[in-house]
């Protein structure tokens, strides 16, 4: 016997040893006790005279106030000329009102234990400010008067330009935030949804007008919620919230209808040039439309399957059996109007070609074999599992049951959620994939073109962009066309 | 050995003794813990919430970057990887594996002096959690293909690093001068030079030292049944054995007390920059407490000193963070700003000893004293939101000086700053004699 053979069949006795040696118990996974039940924080809501829907979450036990305030106006509100307006009159609020300075406002929002921050989507613009507990009146009365009088300074207005222009440019460092971008550019096309997949440029053509009629349009308490969580009841919420926001005047807002949706049905591979950027980002996805509200779960649970967590197909194939990628997840994420999913992965250039074949192969397979029970059990345990943890810090919390209450989900994503998870079964998945996955999904692939092009003059056809979304031309078999 | 603390007891106390505003209270720790020490040595702590139907466990392994040797650095860092890659009965990614299948999230993270190893999982799933981590303490499978691949994981994070962070590497430079020692001066990133030549036995030996029940605390948060969860644990780890006796961890002789002032070349770095540190009180120390205070007042919130007067106001700065930073027992006030041209360097530098005086000749208002003190609130009670935050928090207090017996007391310890405490400090630390400089240039 050679020096390997003595050597495999000593490791062979140690482990074999040391197996022997441990108490029973070690050797395979405890079997769990049944599963707790999930008691959920109940949402009590009511509707101000002036339209303004409260809604509240009593969390005795927590040390802060979370106040989000919604305004029913995103970015897909913004005229079609001036994409980033709705960002920007949202983030002009808490620069100055006609009364309180800027560095005052700020000031008043430290001086409680406070951090405000807000966001923008496609369908609203959302303002959170949490502080320490007891100090609701005085968050109510700093949001009241972002809200209610705001200055839309000029100064500030050039000050904004310039933050939002750098923080844009900032996210813009991170190729999957440039590959999902681009993804949701090509899926939108001329749809208003459209205008929130803006570059940095967008801020300079805005003016004080522009702002000042999005926010006479849209600001209305009849077009707007507040959601409030922490040690406070429905009651004392309503009193507060009325005191600082009675005078807010109601007045009909027009809401015109957005146009519908269809999924990209078409092999479409764009590449976005990412230059020096040592990895290849690829961000493969199609919209999901029309998604009723019992597709969700089915749809849910298959791209739980398919790569919701490093033990689901796409990880385990790309990065685990192939060594393609370092991650490989999908997702679905959810808009007023329609949904999308998005397989992102991130991966060695070289594979780039052969990682995109996968994920599509995955995809295909996905829509012709129905998933194993096993596959199926283990990703609705997950989101069943999941559930509580998103909701597991208060701001988290509030901001779930706001998107809940704007979006008008209802209970089926709040108290019935585990139940439509449950009731999933491989058939409904299996007619899920037919019907949202079959469509050709858009492939966006970011990178180093100098490093990625090569690896991918297979694909018949190319598109090449900027990092601005500009396209610079179209490679037919890796020729410029 | 046993005890068991109601830290809110003794909070309300506190709070009905010292008689503050609204909202300015001082909550101590308002949760209920039990400890208790295993044969093997392996601290536990025990802390229910039936918030949620959850339960978060911390695995917290006393092994950062402060206990690699030169030319073995990365080797922290590289282990907590390994430990996800199996052990004797879970095999590789499997942990992954079976805390996913269950809805939960499994994480890790490296300090410099601390390993965590995380997880919240639905609260039926405790023994599941106890399992995994219970088999990876006693035998994780350590092997050359596994630590090759370990070694190119942590390359490759390093190369991305540099490429998403254009100032890291004049940071690390920063570390080197403000951290004279070998030590606390190194990133818990390790060298290139030294990850490409560590090897099987370099990642056994440091597994078999530090990875050891007597130098680990065991963390649950959630939804349990105390006496169960104990019975839980020691089922799976009380007869692990214990590890030899750790090597002795020195702290290093304080650095002579003059100013440094270097330059760092970087053609990649987009602007010119400046880091500037001072070395402060060790952690948990008095004078500590007061510059954490001293932190919030001068660094955090969007009127904070610095942010207001070198960005807002004089516009001296592009960009500029800073605040305390603690490599076990060391600690730093550190300060990074990006500018755009020498002058701008040079005059924002000059604005901030201004500043600085300003803090040693007079106190601060008790307006702005409260500001800091509740952004501080802020953020303590905010570590402590979630029960995977707060079983971290609970770990590293069982591995700091003052333990968790400590624990009822700190916070209000921070609430009790005086306006004479934060001048007296600036005074002690914030001078320019042991101010440290490293101006990052453009090539």
């Amino acid at each position: 016997m050679n020096k390997k053979t003595w050597a495999c069949i000593w490791i062979f006795l140690s482990v074999g040893s040391a197996l022997a040696q441990q108490e029973r118990f070690r050797k395979s996974p405890p079997i769990p006790d049944p599963l707790p039940l999930l008691e959920l924080p109940k949402i009590e809501s009511t509707r101000l005279a002036n339209g303004l829907t409260v809604a509240v979450i009593s969390r005795p036990d927590q040390p802060f106030i979370s106040l989000d305030l919604i305004i029913l106006a995103g970015e897909s509100q913004s005229p079609q000329s001036l994409p980033g307006l709705a960002s920007f009159t949202a983030g002009i609020m808490s620069r100055g009102t006609l009364l309180v300075s800027a560095a005052d406002l700020e000031e008043r929002i430290d001086a409680i234990g406070g951090d405000f921050s807000t966001t923008t989507t496609p369908d609203l613009s959302r303002f959170s400010l949490r502080c320490l507990d007891g100090f609701l009146e005085q968050a109510l009365e700093a949001l009241s008067q972002m809200v209610l009088q705001p200055d839309f300074n000029d100064r500030e207005i050039v000050a904004l330009k310039r933050t939002q222009f750098y923080e844009l440019k900032q996210k813009q460092r991170d190729p999957e935030f440039v590959g999902r971008r681009q993804l949701l550019r090509v899926l939108f096309k001329d749809h208003p949804y459209r205008q929130s997949f803006f570059s940095e440029d967008v801020f300079r053509n805005l003016t004080k007008k522009d702002v000042q009629a999005f926010y006479d349009l849209h600001y209305r308490p009849n077009n707007a919620l507040v959601v409030l969580s922490g040690n406070l009841n429905l009651l004392t919420a309503v009193k507060r919230v009325s005191h600082f926001f009675n005078v807010w005047p109601m007045k009909e807002t027009e809401r015109p209808p957005l146009p519908p949706l269809q999924a990209n049905s078409e092999e479409r591979f764009c590449f976005v040039d990412f230059p020096q950027v040592k990895e290849a980002t690829l961000v493969i996805g199609n919209l999901v439309y029309p998604l009723t509200e019992p597709d969700y779960f089915p749809l849910a649970v298959l791209l739980q399957v398919l790569g919701g967590t490093p033990y689901s197909r796409l990880f385990m194939n790309l990065r685990e059996a192939k060594e393609y990628a370092y991650s490989a997840f999908s997702g679905l994420e959810l808009f007023q109007r329609c949904g999308y999913y998005a397989i992102t992965a991130a991966v060695i250039p070289s594979a780039a070609g052969a990682s995109i074949r996968e994920i599509l192969r995955e995809l295909d397979r996905i829509t012709r074999d129905k998933v194993s029970n096993f596959e199926l059990e283990q990703a609705k345990s997950y989101l069943i599992g999941h559930f509580p943890l998103q909701i597991s810090r208060p701001d988290q919390l509030s901001r779930h049951i706001s998107e809940i209450l704007a979006f008008s989900l209802g209970d089926a994503h709040w108290g019935r959620f585990t139940d439509n998870i449950v009731q999933v079964d491989a058939d409904r998945i299996f007619e899920a994939a037919q019907k949202y996955l079959m469509p050709k999904p858009v492939v966006i692939i970011v990178g180093d073109k100098n490093v990625l092009l090569d690896a991918l003059r297979d694909l018949d056809r190319l598109e090449v962009y900027d990092l601005k979304g500009v396209l610079l031309h179209t490679l037919v078999k890796g020729v410029e066309g | 050995m046993s005890k068991l603390y109601t830290g809110l007891g003794l909070s309300l106390f506190f709070f009905a003794s010292l008689g503050v505003s609204a909202g300015q209270e001082a909550s101590g720790f308002p949760y209920s813990w039990s400890s208790f020490t295993l044969k093997n040595g392996l601290e536990v702590v025990l802390s229910d919430d039936d918030t949620l139907p959850l339960v978060s466990v911390v695995v917290a392994y006393q092994a950062g970057s402060l206990n690699e040797q030169p030319g073995k650095t990365g080797l922290a860092y590289l282990l907590e990887n390994m430990m996800f890659m199996g052990s004797l009965n879970v095999g590789p990614m499997q942990h992954i594996g079976y805390i996913n299948r269950v809805g939960g999230e499994p994480n890790a993270r490296t300090t410099e002096d601390i390993a965590y190893f995380y997880q919240t999982v639905p609260a039926n799933h405790l023994a599941l959690v106890l399992w995994l981590e219970s088999d990876r303490m006693k035998a994780l499978e350590i092997d050359a293909a596994k630590a090759e691949r370990a070694r190119q994981f942590l390359l490759d994070e390093i190369r991305q690093r540099k490429t998403a962070e254009p100032y890291l590497d004049s940071q690390l430079a920063f570390d080197r001068l403000v951290y004279p020692d070998f030590a606390h001066g190194h990133s818990v990133l390790g060298r290139e030079e030294d990850i490409q030549r560590l090897g099987v036995e370099d990642v056994r030996a440091f597994y078999a030292t530090y990875y050891v029940p007597n130098n680990a605390a065991l963390v649950v948060v959630g939804n349990i049944d105390l006496p169960g969860t104990r019975e839980l644990v020691e089922k799976y780890f009380e007869t692990l054995p214990p590890g030899k006796k750790l090597p002795l961890f020195l702290p290093p002789r304080p650095p002579e007390k003059r100013p440094v002032i270097q330059s760092f070349e970087d053609s990649l770095v987009p602007s010119l920059a400046f880091h500037m540190g001072f070395r402060i009180a060790p952690p948990f120390s008095r004078d500590y407490y007061v510059l954490g205070i001293l932190d919030y007042l001068l660094f955090k919130g969007k009127s904070a000193r610095f942010y207001r007067k070198l960005v807002k106001k004089e516009g001296y700065a592009l960009y500029l963070t800073g605040g305390i930073e603690k490599r076990k027992d060391v600690a730093v006030m550190k300060l990074f700003a990006v500018n755009n041209n020498t002058a701008m360097v040079e005059l924002c530098q000059k604005s901030i000893i201004s500043e600085l005086n300003k803090l040693r000749t007079s106190d601060i208002s008790a307006k702005e004293l409260a500001k800091a003190k509740n952004l501080f609130k802020r953020d303590y009670l905010s570590r402590l939101a979630s029960p995977v935050e707060r079983a971290m928090f609970l770990a590293e207090m069982v591995f700091s000086p003052i333990g968790l017996d400590g624990l009822p007391d700190e916070l209000p310890r921070y609430m009790r700053i005086s306006p004479f405490e934060v001048r007296m400090v600036a005074n002690r630390y914030l001078v320019p004699e042991s101010s440290v400089v490293l101006n990052v240039n453009t090539k």
